[in-house]
């Protein structure tokens, strides 16, 4: 995948590079529909339930069968939308949560391109989303939609902030922004040790960036009936759907990468294990973490939630940053 | 944080523990012995009294009868008998009202059916509907 990324631009590698975004395209639908499969079943089990047992063999073609009713599903649109925007809005919210996958390097080598600011590029994409929540709580002219979208910009704001915060941290240790480097840098000890107060501010900030329990506010079913996507059905509400967890399998990346060695093995002896499976189990592993949240935490309230971000998260993040320029400052002799 | 770590704690314990989850349309679920269900009717006990048609509070009970084939016997024996299952609330009146233990409760409740007219249950139905009859009546 490198020695393609090198080469010089033509109609042949951009042809591979087509058919590699789909394969990948193909994947992520894989695993979006198992992810789905997952979190019913885990669910059900913490809550002393199956879970989807009827459709295909232990109810493995579950969401199979709920994708297709979605698909075929009449397209409604309220009478006084926006008509653009309605039909816009899935778009701009599930585009970029795709396109942020471009920068993570699965292994050594499986990586779609080799950006220096690899984790600017994440961020900064992964903001948009927030425009296509807000443009379909608009657009829907809903008022629960809108409150939903707003509620969703504002949180997906306040939690960006922390977030890139406490990956300052990592940035520092490594000296690079390049997602290779910053999992080449971890060799030795993964990064969750020595920037575990950065790791726990990423995990909670995280989790409100992706809109799930315990942040799901913009989704809260019991006073928002549905969040932004309450005038959406069919293949739109599917995108939204989509977006939701491609995000996951992306930020599930992005901490594997970030914090867990990417692709390393926990130990140099285990190293026979090729890295795309260690780099699956870790994504997994992020991605039970969060039915197993789902499962436990109830909501807080917006109020709880907006200065929970700003004046807890984003002082630990700021002290993180402080703690690790100090400490790598001494380390290289500057104090 | 403990609190969230014991919350946690719970739910992961909980995955394993033992399901509620009842196998209903696959496996028969089993009721409890004074369940009232769908009657059973045997018409040569029935002496054409009456009295559950009449103790019935939805009405739902119809019944003819006719005289006794035999010449030499007194009475009547039961020629039509039909219950509207649209509108039994099976409330268990016909079945203690009945001298002769005619007509009796049974476990089985499955009365969903495509057409509204398949509710009208007679005689014969209901003679057939022998099994899981209930013990004490």
């Amino acid at each position: 995948m490198r020695d393609l990324l090198q080469q010089t631009p033509s109609l042949g590698n951009a042809l591979w590079f087509f058919l590699a975004a789909v394969v990948l395209l193909v994947i992520l639908l894989g695993f979006v529909t198992y992810a789905i499969y997952f979190e019913r079943k885990v669910i059900g089990w913490m809550q002393a339930r199956i879970g989807p047992n009827r459709v295909g063999p232990l109810g493995l073609l579950q969401t199979v069968a709920d994708v297709a009713k979605l698909l075929i599903k009449e397209d409604t649109r309220p009478k006084h939308a926006d008509k653009a925007l309605y039909a816009l809005a899935p778009i701009l919210a599930y585009a970029p949560a795709f396109a942020v996958l471009a920068v993570l390097p699965f292994t050594e080598t499986l990586q779609f391109a080799d950006l220096g600011i690899g984790i600017l590029y994440y961020i900064a994409l992964s903001g948009i989303t927030v425009l296509g929540v807000i443009t379909a709580g608009w657009a829907s002219n809903n008022k629960y939609s809108l409150i939903g979208g707003l509620r969703s910009a504002a949180q997906m704001i306040s939690y960006e902030v922390p977030l890139v915060m406490s990956v300052v941290g990592v940035v520092l240790m490594t000296g690079s922004m390049n997602l290779r480097e910053i999992v080449l840098a971890q060799q030795d000890m993964w990064n969750f040790i020595p920037q575990f107060l950065g790791f726990a501010v990423f995990l909670v900030a995280a989790q409100a960036e992706l809109n799930r329990t315990p942040f799901d506010l913009p989704e809260a079913e019991s006073e928002l009936v549905g969040g932004y996507h309450v005038e959406y059905s069919g293949f739109r509400f599917a995108m939204f759907m989509l977006a939701e967890y491609v995000y996951m399998f992306g930020m599930g990346a992005m901490v594997t990468i970030l914090f867990f060695g990417g692709w390393l093995p926990i130990h140099p002896a285990l190293s026979f294990i090729p890295g795309i499976v260690w780099f699956a189990v870790k994504l997994l592993l992020y991605v039970f973490l969060q039915f197993w949240l789902r499962a436990t935490m109830p909501r807080p309230r917006v109020d709880q939630l907006m200065s929970f971000a700003w004046k807890v998260l984003l002082p630990v993040a700021l002290l993180n940053i402080l703690i690790t320029a100090v400490v790598i400052s001494y380390q290289s002799g500057m104090i | 944080m403990l609190g969230l770590a014991k919350g946690l704690g719970y739910t992961f314990k909980r995955m394993t523990a033992k399901k509620v989850t009842h196998f209903y349309p696959d496996v028969p679920f089993p009721m409890p012995p004074r369940f009232r269900g769908i009657q059973h009717f045997s018409p040569e006990k029935c002496i054409v009294c009456n009295q559950c048609a009449r103790i019935c509070p939805t009405e739902c009970i119809q019944l003819t009868g006719k005289p006794h084939p035999d010449p030499e016997k007194k009475g009547k024996i039961i020629d039509t008998y039909d219950i509207n299952f649209e509108i039994c609330i099976l409330c268990d009146l016909c079945t203690e009202v009945c001298p002769t233990e005619a007509i009796v409760m049974t476990n089985n409740f499955e009365l969903a059916t495509y057409s509204r007219d398949e509710l009208y249950k007679n005689l014969t139905w209901l003679d057939d509907n022998n099994t899981n009859v209930r013990e004490e009546n």
